[in-house]
């Protein structure tokens, strides 16, 4: 009996507020159901027929893809490099601390620190760019350019966190494994791609996933910085989400109907790359 | 005969360091600036080339965003929903995932199993799905805008990372002191409160850390959860207070952004390992 009265009041608050409204959100998602309205109706798949003629859904649909795979190499690349430098050099753990710093802010501070520096007018970063010759742009509000910018604020933001995780797979990694391949006459470099990379693996995985997983729920950023614009050229599917539910109308069946397109879109994207990443490495 | 290429090495560490101290210096600029804004009288803010030292400095701007009524949004009583918010999480977070980890690490029973691996899977919700039901749920307990609709959903979803952390943790404990206690008539509930705990205080510190960044920089969940102005928590308050002032007004939102930062600061100082520990043993260990 007591493992059961343990549980009780974790698995009690996990199932009411995590796991029934996963499955509420499946149910609704069935129905037409909006705020407000007492009863509604069953109506199959239809809110699933209308996403798929949702052009605007399309977008954002596609914002969130081009914002996923653009942000991944450098958020998987930069913390990597910075990690094998910190566990070169001295002062670890200062450095440590001072690249994490940004990640403690929430991203509403983020998000207006960045729009303040990337002020078309006043802000540092156009004076900057104009004293070395390059022409002063609207990053927010070029449509070319919004979403990089979106994806350089996010960078900023969570490199530092990745960066520790990096740096503790590092530490993991036994020394006289390096020193024997120093012995093998093994470089620098040689030893990364034979020894640090594939050892790294699991880390690799981790960073990989939780960044995707992240990444299909992007909606703070966006929402400070550019509110989805110019045009919807930033808007993302959580956006649309939230707006679909609480702003337009208030349709909670076809916000359902998105939010378990994105679970499967997230859920898929995870099992692939456990099975990609995972490979037949065992540790 | 070695110190030629130690030397060398030692020479190359040296000029490293120096090259990531100012790349360090280089990522914080963005935060030196918000810093140095939130300082500036208003008619200095915008000058152009862009003045780094806030000289004169003023409070002006801080002053306004805590105590002015003028405002939609008091960032001084968000200040005080926020901490409620966060506390509060941190508390349940670690009471409830403690209790359940300890018996998924230490004991035997049938079901275990299940429920881990529940657990682990539902990392990979993602917070956005559950929100309309979750939304609807709060509405029907009567839970909008109050601190308890903000602090249970909140700990629900850092709930099953706590477990995974904590159980990683209780894993690794040895069993000894658990058995003498038990052996000298200890129940369970008292081998947990007197041995478990009291050892996993390190641990238990990495999640409260965790969860207070978590509920105090959520953002979408109390965006909607909340409509009354009174109740809104720091991240809302300062988005919304950003539409409040003409897009030209950076002294205040500044002000509010840098404030907004203080408390994580403050942990970071204080708990520096413990979070580096914590994002260790989430990452890595699983």
């Amino acid at each position: 009996m007591t493992p059961y009265l343990f549980l009780a009041p974790g698995l009690l608050l996990f199932a009411v507020f995590r796991l029934y409204p996963l499955l509420e959100g499946l149910r609704l998602s069935l129905t037409n159901a909006r705020l407000g309205r007492a009863t509604y109706q069953y109506v199959g798949l239809a809110n699933y027929a209308r996403l798929a003629d949702d052009t605007r859904f399309h977008v954002s649909l596609g914002n969130t893809a081009f914002y996923t795979v653009a942000s991944t190499l450098p958020v998987l690349a930069l913390p990597l490099l910075l990690a094998l430098a910190l566990n070169r050099g001295r002062l670890r753990n200062l450095l440590r601390s001072l690249f994490f710093f940004p990640f403690t802010l929430s991203v509403v501070t983020v998000g207006l620190a960045w729009l303040w520096l990337l002020d078309p007018v006043v802000g540092p970063v156009n004076y900057y760019l104009r004293t070395l010759g390059v022409p002063a742009r609207s990053w927010l509000a070029d449509p070319q350019t919004a979403m990089w910018a979106i994806i350089a604020t996010t960078v900023w933001w969570v490199t530092g966190y990745y960066l520790v995780v990096y740096l503790a797979g590092l530490q993991d990694i036994p020394r006289d494994l390096y020193e024997a391949a120093a012995l093998d006459g093994a470089g620098g470099w040689r030893s990364f791609w034979t020894i640090t990379l594939p050892l790294l693996r699991p880390v690799l995985l981790f960073v990989v996933v939780t960044h995707v997983i992240g990444s299909f729920q992007l909606f703070g950023q966006v929402f400070v910085l550019t509110g989805g614009g110019p045009g919807d050229a930033t808007r993302t599917v959580v956006q649309h989400l939230y707006e679909t539910a609480f702003q337009n109308f208030f349709q909670f069946g076809v916000a359902s109907a998105m939010a378990w397109v994105l679970f499967a879109i997230v859920l898929v994207f995870s099992v692939l790359q456990f099975r990609l990443l995972r490979g037949h490495t065992e540790f | 005969m070695a110190t030629g290429p130690r030397r060398r090495r030692d020479a190359e560490g040296l000029a490293l360091t120096l090259a990531l101290l100012a790349l360090a210096v280089l990522w914080l600029l963005p935060i030196a600036w918000v810093v140095a804004t939130s300082l500036k009288p208003t008619e200095n803010i915008v000058r152009l080339p862009p003045e780094w030292i806030p000289w004169p400095a003023t409070a002006e701007h801080y002053r306004e965003v805590l105590f002015s009524s003028s405002r939609t949004a008091r960032l001084g009583r968000a200040f005080l929903n926020s901490l409620v918010i966060a506390l509060g999480t941190v508390a349940v977070v670690v009471l409830t995932a403690a209790m359940a980890a300890y018996p998924l690490a230490r004991l035997r029973f049938r079901g275990r199993h299940v429920v881990f691996a529940v657990l682990v899977g539902s990392l990979m919700i993602p917070n956005a799905v559950v929100l309309v039901p979750l939304y609807v749920l709060t509405q029907r307990l009567g839970w909008l805008s109050t601190y308890q609709g903000l602090i249970v959903p909140e700990a629900a979803t850092t709930f099953a990372f706590g477990v995974f952390l904590l159980r990683q943790f209780f894993l690794t404990m040895p069993g000894e002191l658990e058995d003498a206690a038990r052996i000298d008539g200890a129940n369970a509930w008292q081998v947990f409160t007197r041995i478990v705990l009291p050892l996993s205080q390190p641990v238990l510190a990495a999640l409260a850390i965790f969860a207070f960044r978590s509920a105090w920089n959520d953002f979408l969940w109390p965006l909607i959860a909340v409509n009354r102005p009174e109740m809104f928590p720091l991240p809302v308050a300062l988005a919304l207070l950003r539409g409040a002032y003409a897009a030209e007004s950076y002294g205040p939102i500044m002000a509010g952004a840098a404030l907004s930062a203080v408390p994580l600061l403050v942990v970071f100082v204080v708990a520096n390992r413990r979070i580096v520990e914590g994002v260790r043993l989430s990452g890595l260990k699983g």
